[in-house]
């Protein structure tokens, strides 16, 4: 059986040199090599940590919620290029019956909308951005999602603002 | 022009995970690790083509993998150190029917693996019957018998 644990003390000098025959071994290479495989396992097993935390999307690191004036966003912070990505907009109670939601141009430039949920009565697209016109009761808090894919890399600070309320900004990195 | 960067940058990083996780991976493949690399080619596969399944794009992704296997094959040619780079250099695992137990822990080799190398190569059942074991760069062990008349005699029974 060969050992489980290996002790530095078994390391004799002799294995560690090249040998010429049967085969040209480089051992000072191999040794650099085993050392690199060591560290390479450690930066995959880092990676599928981040993975579990969200740092790629889809995780705890990735949930975040953005106060506005007059709305909160829920989204992930962290989306990848062509995954199909959800951003929530709840909407504060309002007199109105009709509820707009201004997103500014980087989100149509950036993203491709699969789906709204619920469908907009009205929507402009404008140099401005994407103006979004909802029915709804007044006095009454609304929620839409926004369905859409992202096409670009890199990180998108996305302006948003419902009604006439003053906009907000809120920030989505997307991997490629 | 992004299929081309996506290629390469698939076609390096899966050749690092593939040497990172060590050449037993590849020579000894169990029928397991059969199943996973094709799964890691599969899970590839829709990144590099993303949404493009134009002929186009095949032909733009086959030539960029021969482009880069060819470039690589000629610096191999060229440099010895490319050469250990990119397929790894062998290894003397036993001597003279002396495992060495410190290249068999780093390599990951038992010596049960070396045992069963030399069963199914040369017929051998004893340690004290290989001359060298070697663990070649392409993952593979290969057995040089100890030539003295008993340990012949032994191999054939």
């Amino acid at each position: 059986m060969a050992p489980r644990f290996h002790s530095a003390r078994a390391i004799t000098m002799d294995e560690v040199a090249s040998r010429q025959y049967p085969v040209q071994e480089h051992m000072v290479f191999q040794r650099r090599t085993w050392i690199v495989q060591r560290v390479g396992w450690v930066i995959l097993a880092i990676i599928c940590l981040a993975a579990l935390t969200g740092l790629f999307g889809d995780g705890i690191l990735s949930n975040r919620t953005v106060e506005g004036a007059g709305f909160t966003v829920e989204y992930e912070r962290f989306e990848r290029a062509t995954r199909l990505a959800r951003f929530v907009f709840h909407f504060a109670p309002s007199q109105n019956s009709e509820r707009r939601l201004h997103l500014g141009r980087n989100f149509p430039d950036k993203f491709v909308i699969a789906s709204i949920q619920p469908q907009p009565t009205r929507s402009v697209a404008s140099a401005g951005g994407l103006e979004l016109t909802f029915a709804g009761a007044p006095s009454v808090a609304g929620q839409v999602a926004v369905w859409a894919r992202p096409h670009g890399y890199g990180s998108i600070a996305i302006e948003a603002h419902a009604d006439d309320n003053p906009p907000s900004t809120f920030r989505v990195f997307i991997y490629p | 022009m992004d299929s081309v960067i996506k290629a390469c940058i698939v076609y390096f990083v899966l050749w690092a995970i593939i040497r990172i996780s060590g050449r037993r991976t590849l020579g000894e493949m169990s029928a397991f690790d059969f199943i996973l690399f094709l799964i890691i080619g599969g899970s590839t596969q829709r990144a590099i083509t993303g949404e493009d399944y134009s002929l186009i794009n095949a032909l733009i992704l086959v030539s960029t993998f021969v482009v880069i296997e060819v470039i690589l094959s000629l610096l191999d040619l060229r440099s010895p150190v490319m050469r250990r780079v990119f397929e790894g250099t062998p290894t003397v695992l036993v001597e003279n029917g002396h495992p060495m137990t410190y290249r068999l822990h780093r390599a990951r080799v038992t010596q049960d693996n070396i045992l069963e190398a030399a069963r199914r190569l040369h017929g051998l059942a004893r340690m004290d019957q290989i001359k060298f074991a070697i663990l070649e760069s392409t993952g593979k062990i290969s057995i040089i018998p100890e030539s003295t008349p008993s340990a012949r005699d032994a191999g054939k029974r």
